[in-house]
């Protein structure tokens, strides 16, 4: 493992992967920083760009997105009190408080750099984590990979959304668009209706783009754009943030840093509880716990630190298991399935300097989030200003491009759109897409291990696992049990959220 | 199964009502009766069977485990969805909302033969100018020197930078057939 880090290491230090991952971070900032269009749809837009690129290219550029997006969405909560995603939500407790104070200025500087020691403090943790679970993952077999998928759709239709039933229910949904096309053992086609299209299955791309990201637009366009922000403050208003004050912080950054790192372990909870949970926790440490929500410094570095320390540990089962942990991974793993890799213990087995690779691209892109937030944070505040009624004609036009551009087919097109207005409706009816999306994903695998299993048992199933496969009996007995604990957890975190944001008086 | 999510128990009578999750919960058990009925259809039947160990897994195993899955968890939530305390937010679409999405997506639907047909460049223009004017962009000036920059370099970006295919400008198409013959 020792020699896989070294000699990815070695490949992540490439010209071309630090300029793209560049690119990413300022088109990421650029769409964080801009009211209602958030980090999950600007990976689904760019996503087709990267499937054109090396791996050590256009992952890296994802990853680029992704960070610059989370860390972009502060610059509106601060300056306007708009939050540019919904991780950054409990940062308009403080942020736009400062901008009155004349602050604005320090409060995006302590964001930036709470979000950079946040980011680059569970990437490392990631990186020291993933080794072992990966020496795990090696040893797991067809039975074991079959109970572990079994067990992670599971967990993901528990916790993403309100009602466990109706997680499930999304999590069969996608199952079944999983087997239209071709079955994964015979190659039998399956619930084709005799439209030839699907006999090569329902295309991943147009789907991902058609539930991530159309929906978004057709939520911005409920209501008719007022046009730009008038009136922003000016983002250099107010001095610089001072060493003082930033260490004056820094606990509040460490604690929200282990807090974000926690709740990135769990699937399907995400950045939006990580900032609220950070931001309650340094309010309760704090000697002066009413200062928060008038304008305080540290709330901002405590919701920054804590949403962007999600980044690092949702890779963590996506890259040793292959199973996404939330809808950023999940549009990570179709960018690794596009560029012909399948993440899991094979990944890590054939191509364990590359995973390495792309998690040294992830620390170093902090590096570059730092030197590149740090200069261009005047220029995104006046990103805040660009009307929507442009920009959302722009993002269908590019969503049809990418969608097109892969296999050159107008079914894809309408596949995008079918799924963009079912991803709406879905929105709309509390139906949340992610299990779904996970199953269709890895529904294709979960059927392949449990063929061989059954293969292997030669016709008898439960005496073989039971007997001879202790660790998938385990794993078997123990999904309800760690499905119950995941749920609850889950909801307790919901509904602290809930609670608190429904009652400002406990946050602010 | 979710506490927060139930009414409060002395509520419970007034909220045996149908709700939209309870029309959802019989619409799985159809979609589950349904899919029952059309596998042997769906699935096509290996035409020449090697070495058959009888052991390998039938391809309409996992389709009846989904239709199951479906019928089982349709009749869970049919009765679940009576302590369900959620809003039909479709049904708070108002009549803008409503407008604005329908024709957004009709604008969607006829961008696709249009791509095809006229080309990336000028279809891409073409609905960028009608979405954006239709969202409430007055400033044409900039609306025309966006439609003509963006989906040129979009075009660009694709087919040269990243040698993929998006339908090309119709000139483009006359000129290489003309170049041809």
């Amino acid at each position: 493992m020792w020699e896989s880090f070294i000699e990815g290491f070695g490949m992540a230090m490439r010209l071309d992967t630090f300029a793209i991952m560049s690119v990413g971070l300022l088109l990421g900032m650029f769409v964080g920083a801009l009211p209602g269009f958030t980090t999950v749809m600007a990976m689904a837009i760019l996503l087709p760009l990267s499937f054109f690129l090396e791996p050590l290219i256009g992952i890296p550029f994802l990853l680029g997105v992704y960070k610059g997006g989370i860390y972009g969405g502060s610059i509106p909560a601060i300056l306007v009190s708009m939050p540019g995603t919904g991780a950054a939500v409990a940062t308009t407790f403080d942020g736009p408080a400062l901008t009155k104070k004349g602050k604005a200025r320090k409060a995006l500087e302590m964001a930036l750099f709470s979000s950079v020691f946040g980011d680059l403090s569970s990437d490392i943790v990631t990186i020291l984590f993933i080794g072992p679970i990966a020496i795990v993952a090696l040893m797991i077999g067809p039975p074991e990979l079959a109970a572990v998928l079994f067990l992670a759709l599971i967990v993901i239709a528990a916790t993403s959304s309100g009602v466990f039933v109706k997680g499930l229910l999304m999590m069969v949904l996608g199952l079944f668009l999983g087997m239209i096309g071709q079955d994964p053992i015979g190659a039998l086609s399956r619930f084709t209706f005799d439209i030839f299209p699907l006999r090569a299955g329902i295309p991943l791309l147009p789907m991902l783009i058609g539930v991530y990201a159309l929906p978004e637009i057709l939520f911005a366009i409920e209501k008719k754009s007022t046009g730009a922000i008038k009136q922003v403050v000016s983002s250099r208003e107010g001095g610089r943030l001072t060493f003082q004050e930033f260490r004056e912080s820094f606990r509040t950054i460490c604690r929200s840093t282990v807090i974000g790192t926690g709740i990135g372990m769990v699937p399907g909870v995400g950045q939006v509880v990580a900032a609220f949970m950070g931001y309650a926790a340094a309010k309760d440490a704090s000697k002066t716990p009413e200062e928060f929500g008038k304008g305080k410094l540290e709330g901002v570095a405590a919701a920054e630190a804590a949403n962007n320390a999600v980044n690092g540990p949702t890779m963590v089962p996506l890259l040793t298991l292959g199973i996404p942990g939330d809808n950023i991974t999940v549009i990570l793993i179709g960018a690794f399935i596009a560029q012909g890799l399948r993440p899991g213990p094979q990944l890590m087995e054939e191509q364990g300097p590359l995973v390495f690779a792309i998690l040294v691209a992830m620390v170093m892109a902090n590096i570059l989030f730092l030197i590149i937030g740090y200069f261009t944070i005047p220029l995104f505040a006046k990103v805040v200003m660009i009307r929507r009624s442009l920009l959302l004609p722009l993002t269908v036009v590019f969503a049809f491009a990418g969608s097109y551009v892969f296999r050159s087919s107008s079914f894809d097109l309408m596949v995008l759109v079918f799924f963009g207005a079912f991803g709406y409706l879905a929105r709309k009816l509390s139906f949340s897409v992610t299990p779904m999306v996970m199953a269709f994903i890895l529904g294709a695998e979960l059927e392949n291990s449990f063929g061989q299993t059954m293969a292997l048992s030669q016709g008898h199933v439960l005496r073989y696992i039971f007997l001879e496969r202790p660790i998938t009996a385990v794993l078997l007995v123990a999904t309800p049990f760690l499905t119950y604990l995941m749920w609850r957890r889950s909801m307790r975190l919901r509904h602290a959220l809930e609670d608190r944001v429904a009652s400002p008086d406990s946050l602010s | 199964m979710d506490p927060h999510n139930e009414t409060n128990p002395t509520d419970r009578r007034s909220s045996w009502v149908m709700n939209f999750n309870t029309i959802f919960g019989v619409g799985f058990v159809v979609v589950s009766i349904v899919l029952f009925l059309i596998i042997p259809d769906q699935i096509a039947k290996p035409k020449i069977v090697f070495a058959n160990s009888g052991n390998d897994l039938d391809a309409s195993f996992f389709p009846q485990l989904v239709a199951g899955g479906f019928g089982i968890l349709g009749v869970w939530l049919f009765f679940r969805s009576f302590s369900i305390d959620e809003v039909n937010e479709v049904r708070l679409i108002d009549w803008e909302a409503f407008t604005n999405i329908a024709v957004t997506l009709l604008a969607m639907a006829v961008f696709i033969p249009l791509l095809t047909r006229v080309g990336f460049v000028i279809s891409g223009a073409l609905v960028i100018a009608f979405l954006s004017t239709f969202f409430g962009n007055r400033n044409y000036l900039l609306t025309a020197v966006v439609n003509i920059t963006v989906p040129v370099a979009i075009f660009y970006i694709f087919t040269k930078l990243l040698a993929t295919y998006l339908p090309p400008f119709p000139i483009d198409t006359i000129l290489t057939r003309l170049f041809i013959l």
